[in-house]
């Protein structure tokens, strides 16, 4: 990095006192935009390069201890890849922008309709036939700017899923339906990175971590999509799914997922977890 | 001692009363605990007994439990 870039961050640094004791450094948010602006560079650059000098994106703040400074900063250089910005997606969507991953593509082609406002979080009463990459593409530069987001307006098929994970680090199926879960699955053994994926019906959902070659719940589901038709997909176990999915892509991308080779059960009307070997 | 059955989703409404403790015949497997439940075996993706996977051939002992659950994609 220029030490144009390294002076510019250390000018505008405050002390503040931080959630783990003591006082550090630190930046604010108009501060990243103002640098990232003059330097041509996308924030999550300059709050990746400001967390290696000690120095603290406040937006990031509380994402300590859990997220340490050298987590974040894997984050913020981190690409994901989601497929999918409906139920599961609308929700992870704005988990993984908060959390502050760097690079997130996502596709959808489908636009909203009304029996998505239960459920999903980028849907609203006033974008009602609107297409859910262009209010995902609105909501992300609403919520953190820092973060290049790409949304595709478009259904990925067999034929378009190799480039659109490419040069990812990690696929997230955000999948309504069964479908395309598969053929997500392969593509991304292909390129070569893990895949996180999870589907619900009713009160009952799974998580599941796939790494390259391994046997996933795609492998398992096949493509009758009938409970999820007749149970529905309420909006507390979509979200809690797409948290569960979430937390398994932050701890992939920094650390490592329990979660791999397994699929983790869920029945919210009984409150049973299970994780099982597949 | 019998056995646990849990049925998820579409798959609840086979699972019998006494599914916190159900009888074990001699010789029970998946199929033949699934044909007493009358669960249709098409209805069925994915099969764990004691978090492991395992298949309509797998026998059954006491104190297992056994989960069923049929396909599930909704997002």
């Amino acid at each position: 990095m220029p030490d144009s870039l390294q002076s510019a961050i250390r000018a505008v640094a405050v002390k503040q006192a931080l959630p783990t004791g003591g006082n550090g450094n630190c930046i604010s948010l108009s501060d990243v935009a103002e640098i990232a602006a003059r330097h041509h560079l996308s924030g999550h650059v300059v709050e990746a390069e400001a967390l290696k000098m000690g120095i603290h994106p406040l937006r990031y703040l509380r994402n300590m201890n859990d997220i340490s400074a050298a987590s974040q900063v894997q984050l913020l250089e981190s690409s994901v890849a989601q497929v999918g910005l409906g139920g599961l997606g609308g929700s992870l969507l704005e988990i993984l922008l908060r959390t502050g991953i760097g690079k997130i593509r996502g596709a959808d082609g489908d636009v909203f309709e009304e029996s998505n406002l239960n459920r999903q979080a980028l849907s609203s009463p006033d974008n009602i036939g609107i297409s859910k990459a262009h209010a995902a593409t609105e909501r992300a530069q609403t919520i953190n700017p820092s973060v290049d987001f790409a949304a595709q307006d478009t259904f990925l098929d067999d034929k378009s899923l190799p480039e659109f994970l490419h040069g990812c680090d990690i696929a997230i199926d955000a999948l309504g339906g069964l479908n395309m879960r598969r053929s997500l699955q392969h593509a991304a053994a292909n390129v070569g990175i893990p895949l996180v994926t999870g589907a619900l019906a009713g009160w009952t959902g799974y998580v599941g971590v796939v790494m390259p070659g391994q046997t996933g719940p795609a492998d398992i589901m096949g493509i009758n999509n009938a409970a999820e038709e007749a149970l529905g997909c309420p909006s507390a176990v979509v979200t809690c799914i797409a948290s569960i999915m979430a937390a398994e892509t932050i701890k992939t991308l920094t650390q490592a997922s329990s979660l791999k080779g397994k699929m983790l059960i869920i029945d919210l009307k009984s409150l049973s977890f299970e994780t099982v070997i597949i | 001692m019998g056995i646990e059955i849990k049925c998820f989703a579409t798959l609840a409404r086979f699972l019998p009363e006494n599914g916190d403790d159900y009888p074990l015949a001699k010789g029970e497997t998946v199929k033949s605990l699934v044909d007493a439940l009358g669960i249709p075996e098409d209805e069925i993706a994915l099969i764990f007994i004691n978090s492991c996977r395992a298949y309509l051939e797998s026998e059954l002992a006491d104190g297992d439990r056994v989960g069923l659950f049929p396909p599930v994609g909704g997002g």
